[in-house]
């Protein structure tokens, strides 16, 4: 028997969809991380990297090398990537595991034996800074680097990946790297998803570098590189704070330099450098800067140009900001994006609320419904039934939602959605449906079916429940999910927006390529051009799309936009559908940034994070 | 000349015979009415009349397109894709409702868009078929009251009728019948009569939609020699005899809220969880009686006209046959329902007990039970109807159908019984 046979077609198919969002590298639902991962970090290690092997086996792509053999050997089938992977992505990475497992059985049995990489100067040398255990040049972990979902771009082998475990040893190998003329990149965790981090040199990984400390007094923290936002998050959430958070499994330090952290926080804590209290980098040169040097270079600035980054960070001081307890999440239903802009501008401009966002109709169904059929059904009951096309999500403490609730004739508040989430699977009940649909009203239908009088009604309907949620998943799952959404915080808003743990959902039927636009919130003309302008363009390309989100900025006179279109990155017909919509979308928005004033690509800040938001949103 | 000539001849025979239909639509501006009555006649008798129907993919279209079909003539019904389902197997999967079996062979569908002034059709086509058609009878509407809804509702019953119209103009059209409402009469208490009234007030929308539809096919029909029939009938529900109807809107939806709390509110009951029922004030009688009470505001003497829709079809047929002059025409019951007897039926039928109509205002804002807010945002929309006191004249029509014994039953517990009948056993619509 061939080991090959242990990999079939679909098995590959499953391992190639991973979308590397790594959420398998942070332990965002209690299960524990993958056992031999969390003792050696690299990507391989992980779920990810198995998948990663998993596919290149398959294909060919790399020898049953040592590190091959370690990394199957080591996974004890232990299950949690299955429950990690299903939350987000309804994947079930557990046949992945299997099948790699057959296929080593068969592999011993057959007697064949594993390649030995030999280890080279370079190699050696690295090993030398970082001790024998961090560094390799083994092809079974190379390849895990050697990935970005984005589909224009082609895997790249790296030659080497290490894994510093200080400030020190990175520098060290940035000099290294400098002086051996070899190129060196950083990958935040192990991972690049559409951050074009590719080389054919040294791959420094630094997700050793998990030191936090906080300061309480000043309202920071100093974080190394590889803490990601949900790590950081949770420590200053234990001490009563929070930051302003990215994808939960990006680092903090990667996603300030690459694109500056927003998310809809980002109304009430900025952006760019709105974040940044310090951060110390290493320049390709290997030295070292404080961009609160005066002499240092000017991080601050903006210049409308790709951008190579200033350097590697290896350290930051970021803001944290104090919470109330009476903090509550709401969302504001709209039937016009027009309206929901209005809105959240005069809110933003008002001073009412913390984290505000527009979310499109995909976004919110996508959110809090566990698997995609859910999604999908639920998507329709809202933006269709309902007619919610889009809605405000808002955090705030009492007084922001007192004030809101003046403002506008509907709100959904935390305990209604929370019943809404807990009763999702109810929600197509076709009684229901049937009722709202022959309501004929001079108010949408939400108003109606969220209104005071009707909120014990759709209690009855939907039989909120752990076990009804539960119902929607795999039978084998549901017992997990049952305990999942027994805590609280699993239909939190507050939580939920701060944490940020749904956001990968969005790529759970396909990857999503998100187009990230700043924009002026008036007039909204410009908006909605700009939103019909990448409609047109999918609809002409054949490619799925919706609007993904808005968040007002700087109290309201600007905003992020980010229009999504959905591939399967593994499809090379898709991947040329978006080489061909880029051609289009590229020169629209440019063509558009030039007419329009506050209109600015996220592209051009791809390495500029730290930069003042003024200079990119203004000038 | 000649035709205008015949008409006064033939006015003058019919003023004689008291048999005198007043038709300001036959006074054209100087345009000659397109088609004798003998030729009207003598091609429906031979039926050679080729019929364009619109609005036949709904309850009171298919009705028609089913009964002209039976009548075995030709109809070229217009209608559109929806939801992916093609215009052809929309209106199949309706005769197919309807118990016909198969699609008539004197039926043809063709694929137009009335949103568009072109029908959504080729110039060849469209002239092909202007070509082909004697007469339209125009059932398409909208029929949502709600004001937010008003670019969608004027686009669809006034500026289409347009289109249309502008189709009839450049066709051989010689008559159109306009299915339009009763209650384009507007707001007004008592008389309303069986003529273009003009009106400014309305209760919703739809109403006012309606109207002007109406004045708009007057006078285009009178322009370019049309005769004009204005079918005017009142709310219609399903079949007197079989209870059998498409939709569960209108008088149904009412009854459909009160029937869905009850049976949620019962499931609860009988899994002894009875917080939530008595928290709205919902409770059980021991042998399944649910006590609702909720207070409807309406008028004492007013109600709501009710016809089924085999009497529609029925008089359409009875006032298309014989109404050669044009006019307008109320299809309506000579008795309304009280919302009193309403809600007797519905108790009755349905094991329920507290729902009682009393006077407008006797329910001032502030008092209403969460139940009572909530069958009144549910029904906001119809609480018009239910405090309607308008009074459809109908002596036109009766001229017509009672020298023929069609007559509107009585809508009585036993019709109602009917109806629900088939509600429950059609699920209300919904696929199980």
């Amino acid at each position: 028997m061939n080991p090959l046979d242990h990999i079939p077609e679909n098995i590959r198919q499953t391992a190639a969809q991973c979308r590397h969002y790594a959420m398998c590298k942070i332990d965002y639902l209690e299960t524990g991380l993958c056992p031999p991962a969390k003792q050696t970090p690299y990507v391989g290690y992980f779920p990810q990297g198995r998948m990663d092997l998993c596919d290149a086996l398959a294909k060919d792509l790399v020898p049953v090398t040592q590190a091959a053999v370690e990394i199957i050997s080591s996974c004890t089938l232990c299950g949690s990537c299955d429950r990690q992977c299903h939350f987000v992505t309804g994947m079930r990475p557990m046949k992945v595991m299997h099948a790699l497992k057959a296929f080593l059985d068969v592999f011993q049995e057959k007697g064949e034996k594993a390649v030995i990489i030999p280890k080279d100067n370079t190699l050696k040398a690295l090993k030398t800074i970082v001790g024998e255990k961090w560094a390799t040049n083994d092809p079974a972990h190379l390849m895990a680097y050697a990935n970005d979902p984005f589909p224009l771009a082609d895997p790249q082998m790296p030659g080497y990946v290490v894994l510093p475990g200080s400030a020190d040893e990175l520098v060290e190998i940035v000099r290294f790297a400098d002086k051996a003329r070899i190129p060196a990149v950083v990958r935040g965790n192990g991972g690049s998803v559409f951050g074009f981090v590719f080389t054919p040199g040294i791959v420094i990984d630094v997700n050793r570098m998990k030191n936090i400390q906080l300061d309480p007094d000043n309202w920071t923290a100093v974080i190394e590189p590889g803490v990601t936002s949900f790590e950081l998050q949770k420590a200053a959430a234990d001490q009563g704070f929070r930051v302003n958070t990215a994808e939960p499994a990006a680092t903090v330090c990667g996603n300030i330099v690459c694109t500056g952290l927003f998310s809809t926080w980002a109304n009430v804590y900025g952006v760019g450098a709105d974040h940044i209290v310090d951060m110390t980098f290493v320049d390709r040169h290997g030295t070292v800067f404080s961009i609160n040097d005066k002499h240092a270079p000017n991080v601050f600035g903006f210049e409308e140009a790709v951008l190579p980054s200033p350097g590697i960070c290896t350290g930051a001081r970021v803001r944290m900001h104090p919470v109330t307890d009476d903090e509550e999440g709401l969302l504001v239903p709209f039937t016009t994006l027009a309206d929901a802009v209005s809105f959240a501008k005069d809110i933003s401009r008002r001073r009412i609320g913390l984290a505000v966002g527009i979310l499109g109709g995909h976004y919110l169904s996508t959110f809090i419904s566990p698997t995609r059929t859910l999604a999908e059904q639920t998507r329709d009951v809202f933006s269709g039934m309902l007619e919610m096309t889009c809605v405000v999500s808002v955090i705030g403490d009492k007084y922001a939602r007192s004030s809101i609730r003046q403002m506008v004739p509907c709100v959904i508040d935390s305990s209604t959605l929370r019943m809404f989430m807990l009763g999702l699977p109810q929600l197509n009940r076709s009684d229901l449906a049937d009722i709202v649909q022959g309501l004929e009203s001079d108010r949408p239908a939400y108003e109606t079916v969220f209104s005071q009088e009707m909120l014990p009604v759709l209690e009855e309907i939907l039989s909120p429940s752990p076990e009804t949620i539960a119902a929607a998943v795999d039978e084998d799952l549901r017992d997990f999910y049952e305990a999942l959404y027994r805590r609280p915080h699993m239909t939190d808003m507050v939580w939920l927006a701060m944490f940020r743990i749904v956001s990968a959902r969005m790529s759970r039927h396909k990857h999503m390529f998100a187009f990230l636009i700043y924009v002026p919130l008036e007039p909204v003309d410009v908006i909605q051009e700009l939103i019909a302008s990448f409609a047109d363009i999918a609809e002409k390309h054949d490619i799925e799309h919706d609007l993904g989100f808005i968040t007002p900025l700087d109290l309201g006179k600007r905003g992020i936009l980010e229009y999504d279109y959905y591939i399967d990155h593994t499809d090379s017909t898709e991947s040329e559908k978006i080489r061909l919509a880029m051609a289009d979308i590229e020169p629209m928005v440019d063509k558009l940034s030039r007419t329009c004033k506050g209109v600015t690509f996220l592209k051009y800040i791809f390495s500029q994070g730290c930069a003042r938001k003024e200079n990119f949103l203004y000038t | 000349m000649r035709q205008k000539r015949k008409f006064f001849v033939y006015l003058n025979a019919a003023q004689k015979r008291g048999r005198i239909f007043a038709c300001p639509f036959l006074h054209h501006n100087g345009g000659d009415i397109r088609a004798t009555d003998n030729t009207i006649t003598g091609r429906r008798q031979s039926k050679n009349t080729c019929f364009l129907l619109t609005g036949a993919t709904g309850f009171l279209g298919i009705h028609l397109a089913e009964m002209l079909a039976q009548q075995g003539y030709t109809v070229i019904i217009l209608a559109r894709s929806r939801d992916n389902t093609a215009p052809k197997e929309r209106v199949q999967a309706l005769f197919d409702w309807m118990g016909t079996d198969g699609m008539p062979s004197c039926v043809q569908i063709v694929a137009a868009d009335l949103n568009r002034a072109d029908l959504g059709l080729s110039l060849a086509d469209y002239h092909r078929l202007a070509a082909g058609v004697d007469e339209i009878i125009h059932c398409a509407s909208d029929t949502s009251f709600s004001e937010r809804k008003r670019a969608q509702i004027e686009k669809a019953n006034v500026e289409n009728l347009h289109h249309l119209l502008d189709f009839a103009a450049k066709s051989r059209c010689c008559f159109f019948h306009f299915i339009s409402t009763a209650y384009a009469a507007g707001k007004r208490r008592g008389i309303c009569p069986e003529t273009l009234k003009d009106t400014r007030s309305f209760f919703n929308v739809y109403e006012e939609t309606k109207h002007r539809a109406e004045v708009t096919a007057a006078a285009r029909c009178r322009r370019e020699g049309i005769r004009l029939n204005i079918y005017r009938p009142s709310i219609v529900y399903g079949n007197s005899r079989t209870g059998k109807t498409l939709r569960f809107n209108a008088m149904y939806y009412p009854v459909k809220i009160l029937v869905f709390l009850k049976n949620l509110y019962h499931q609860k009951h009988q899994e002894h969880t009875r917080e939530s029922a008595d928290k709205m004030g919902i409770s059980f009688r021991p042998d399944g009686t649910a006590h609702m009470p909720i207070r409807i505001e309406a008028a004492p003497s007013g109600g709501i006209n009710l016809i089924p829709v085999d009497f529609f079809t029925a008089a359409f047929s009875a006032i298309m046959d014989t109404a050669l002059d044009g006019g307008v025409f109320h299809i309506t019951s000579n008795t309304i329902t009280s919302i009193s007897d309403f809600i007797h039926y519905t108790q009755t039928y349905f094991h329920i007990t507290g729902i009682q109509a009393v006077p407008a205002g006797d329910v001032p804002p502030g008092t209403q039970s969460s139940l009572e807010i909530l069958f009144s945002r549910y029904t906001e929309i119809y609480r018009q109807y239910m405090q309607d006191e308008r009074i459809f004249d109908n002596t036109r029509t009766a001229a017509i159908l009672d020298p023929k014994g069609i007559s509107c039953p009585d809508f009585d517990y036993r019709i109602f019984s009917r109806c629900m009948q088939y509600a429950e056993a059609a699920n209300w619509g919904n696929p199980s």
